[in-house]
């Protein structure tokens, strides 16, 4: 059942006027309050000043007209394609169309023999691309975690290789800085063939963490999205304030401090580069007041990860957000529950481009092989919730009904037969509903035992690699590859 | 009852006005400042703090009586002498190198301030160096290091070099911490210390500074 693209937007927890009235308070705050710097900004600060931004260096503040902001935003196409390698995974960004995905730079992992965690390595990326490629309700590959066992010098090439060996679906990820980024994007151009053809069918894309909530922009991250932009790779603008710390209290407040923040992040991006394709990159998350640690799993993330959305859809621009984090750190009922509950909301948003949607655990601290398996289903359960309900003649199924009549059953009716694979989800095996009789013959496994059969079966098969051995050989002699396949 | 119930009570209760007028009555009946300091406020504090840790607290009321302590140690300064907070222990306390992130950090150096030490924040992105030099202006007993990326825990392990190359490392104790930092990655680099969170560093602190 191919669920991806299909149309959210039946969820909307901001109405029309709430739209509008945050889209102009987030305007009030880059003129009145601005935005601060760091230093080694100082081109970024003369582009935007030329433009019409007034920069106060003494102060650090930038602050930006309102009309300036609309006319760059315009600029943002209302469009992007990220594609996947072999053409059966490419994802439609723009309007309600949603797909979700992976995410995270997790740094440690439930060990798929253990179960214990442990720190996360550049094989575990391989191992988690090999499963993502293999599970059809994950639509893209957003690097899950951190290759702890390498140095930091060979991260950048090395998770995107993992990533791009692994599965053919889109890969996205962040990059350390701008040598790193041109070094994958010099590995992407040898796949795709050259330069021209990655830029024109881009099976990667970046994450750039701009903005440090609240309102100051990252100099190492806003230079590599510049970069990007230069490059014209897609990119993805981050900003996650916590609200309570980083961000006000309420909702209304978070998301329009972040909508300011977007709309800050545009501005830079189109004035770099016209016409750069970028996603709005809003990932409103709550602290917890009594820790001020990362509350992913709260019902509240689901809601304003929505509006979000609406956010990004009235200024005209794909976005990126989050959902299906959790505070549980193994995958049990709270993980369960609070995964089905924000990826619902989020997609029924009509979110674009959901990371995050599988594997997490532990407030973004760990991923576990069997929980990609588990969130595959609720993905998979949550886009089913997009497709509606089909009213038409052939649906309604008037004659059937007729020609069974009263007291008959439908088991054996040709419509039936037509509908059985399409009208319901099917599942890919993780969700048990058989009888306890058999259940119990079979070990009386729980979920996550399950998920974990499911996790061990798939990767037990030969792994095929996505890049040709010629390929490889040419890679492997130009950059420093360390992932050891087979 | 504690003669210094009172004003824990009134810190407790986050009204700073009552803390305010118990602190200068105190003063008029001959209260030495330094009791009010140690017996009344800090207590109070050590009580927030114990709080904190079993979740009893949100963490703005945490701030809050944290701020009125400040307010109320700001009374009795004049009357310390020079050195209350200093004779202590002076901190220095900073998110290493190449790191952004602050919010656990600053919660740390706030319950830390408020165990009764003096501490100097420097901030995010603290270079060895830098670390050095605020450790040797400020004549700093303990360092405190904050990392929340693992490509940025290395350079917890160079400030401690940087700090045994300046000849410091016997005069000072290191503590550090961070959401990737466990306690055998402190042992490793040698560090004195770890501390899983702000109520515990702050004991940890304390107790490091203790005769
Ligand atoms: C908030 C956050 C951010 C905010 C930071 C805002 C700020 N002002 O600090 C923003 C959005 C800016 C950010 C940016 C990035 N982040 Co970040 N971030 C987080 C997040 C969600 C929460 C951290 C936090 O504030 N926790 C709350 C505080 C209270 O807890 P804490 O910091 O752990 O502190 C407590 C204890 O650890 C201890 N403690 C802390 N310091 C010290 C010091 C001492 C001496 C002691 C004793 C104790 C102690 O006490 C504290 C209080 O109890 C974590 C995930 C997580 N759950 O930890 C990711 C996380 C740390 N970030 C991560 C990443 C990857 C990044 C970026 C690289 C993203 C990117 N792709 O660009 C950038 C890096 C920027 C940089 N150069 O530093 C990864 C780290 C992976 C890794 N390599 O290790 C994490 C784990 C998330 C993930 N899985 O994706 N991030």
């Amino acid at each position: 059942m191919d669920l991806k693209g299909l149309s959210g937007g039946q969820y909307k927890p901001l109405s029309d006027d709430g739209i509008t009235t945050i889209h102009k308070a987030a305007i009030t705050i880059l003129e009145k309050t601005g935005m601060t710097f760091e230093s080694g900004l100082d081109d970024t600060l003369t582009m935007l000043e030329s433009a019409g931004a007034w920069v106060d260096r003494t102060q650090g503040r930038i602050r930006f007209p309102g009309k300036l902001i609309e006319e760059q935003v315009k600029k943002a196409p209302n469009r992007v394609i990220l594609y996947s390698r072999d053409g059966k995974n490419n994802l439609d960004l723009t309007e309600n169309r949603v797909y979700l995905g992976t995410g995270g730079a997790a740094i440690k992992v439930l060990d798929l023999e253990t179960g214990k965690p442990r720190a996360t390595t550049l094989h575990d990326i391989y191992q988690i691309g090999r499963l993502v490629d293999r599970l059809n309700h994950i639509h893209f590959y957003l690097r899950p975690c951190i290759p702890t066992d390498i140095s930091e010098s060979d991260y950048d090439i090395n998770m995107f290789y993992a990533c791009l060996n692994a599965t053919t679906k889109h890969v996205m990820s962040g990059v350390n800085n701008e040598a790193g980024l041109h070094q994958i994007v010099d590995l992407a151009s040898m796949i795709a063939g050259d330069k021209s053809l990655l830029q024109k069918r881009p099976f990667i894309s970046i994450i750039t963490s701009f903005a440090i909530s609240p309102l100051k922009l990252c100099t190492q991250s806003t230079r590599i999205m510049q970069e990007a932009n230069r490059l014209k790779i897609p990119v993805a603008l981050s900003a996650a304030p916590m609200s309570g710390s980083t961000s006000p209290m309420t909702m209304a407040g978070t998301l329009a401090q972040l909508h300011a923040e977007q709309l800050a992040g545009i501005c830079i991006c189109q004035l770099t580069q016209a016409g750069a394709p970028i996603l709005y990159g809003g990932i409103p998350g709550m602290a917890n007041l009594k820790t001020m640690g990362y509350l992913g799993g709260a019902v509240e993330c689901g809601m304003m990860n929505a509006a979000i959305h609406q956010l990004a859809h009235h200024i005209g621009v794909p976005n990126y957000n989050s959902s299906g984090l959790t505070d549980s750190k193994v995958p049990d009922a709270q993980a369960g529950w609070e995964k089905a509950m924000t990826t619902l909301l989020t997609a029924m948003g009509g979110s674009n481009y959901v990371h995050h949607a599988a594997g997490m655990l532990e407030s973004m601290l760990a991923v576990a092989y069997e929980q990609y398996v588990i969130d595959d289903e609720i993905i998979g359960m949550c886009c089913k919730v997009l497709d509606g309900i089909k009213v038409d003649p052939d649906h309604l199924a008037l004659d059937v009904i007729d020609s069974i009549g009263p007291g008959g059953n439908f088991m054996t009716s040709e419509h039936t037969m037509k509908y059985m694979r399409k009208e319901y989800f099917p599942g890919n095996g993780v969700s048990d509903s058989r009888s306890r009789d058999k259940w119990e013959k079979d070990g009386g496994l729980d979920a996550r035992e399950r998920a974990r059969k499911l996790a061990k079966r798939i990767l037990s098969e030969a792994p095929t690699s996505h890049i040709s051995e010629e390929m490889d050989r040419s890679i492997r002699n130009r950059f420093k590859i360390l992932l050891k396949t087979a | 009852m504690n003669t210094f119930q009172p004003i824990i009570d009134a810190l407790l209760d986050l009204d700073k006005q009552r803390v305010i007028t118990l602190v200068r009555d105190a003063l008029n009946n001959q209260v030495s400042a330094k009791d009010i300091l140690n017996q009344g406020l800090i207590a109070g504090m050590d009580v927030v703090g114990e709080r904190m840790e079993k979740e009893d607290m949100f963490i703005p009321e945490v701030l809050q009586a944290a701020q009125i302590m400040g307010a109320a140690v700001e009374i009795l300064k004049p009357l310390l002498g020079e050195d209350s907070a200093s004779a202590n222990g002076r901190v220095v306390i900073g998110t290493v190198k190449g790191d952004l992130h602050d919010i656990g950090k600053n919660l740390v150096s706030m319950m830390i301030k408020s165990a009764g030490l003096e501490v100097h924040d420097l901030g995010v992105d603290i270079s060895p160096e830098r670390f050095v030099e605020a450790i040797k202006s400020k004549d700093a007993k303990i360092l405190c290091m904050s990392a929340l990326l693992t490509t940025t825990m290395p350079m917890m392990k160079r400030t401690i070099d940087a700090l045994t190359e300046s000849g410091m490392r016997n005069t000072v104790k290191v503590m550090v911490g961070g959401a990737p930092v466990t306690q055998n990655f402190a042992r490793e680099i040698g560090a004195d210390a770890y501390a899983p969170d702000a109520g515990s560093a702050a004991k940890a602190a304390k107790a490091m500074v203790q005769p």
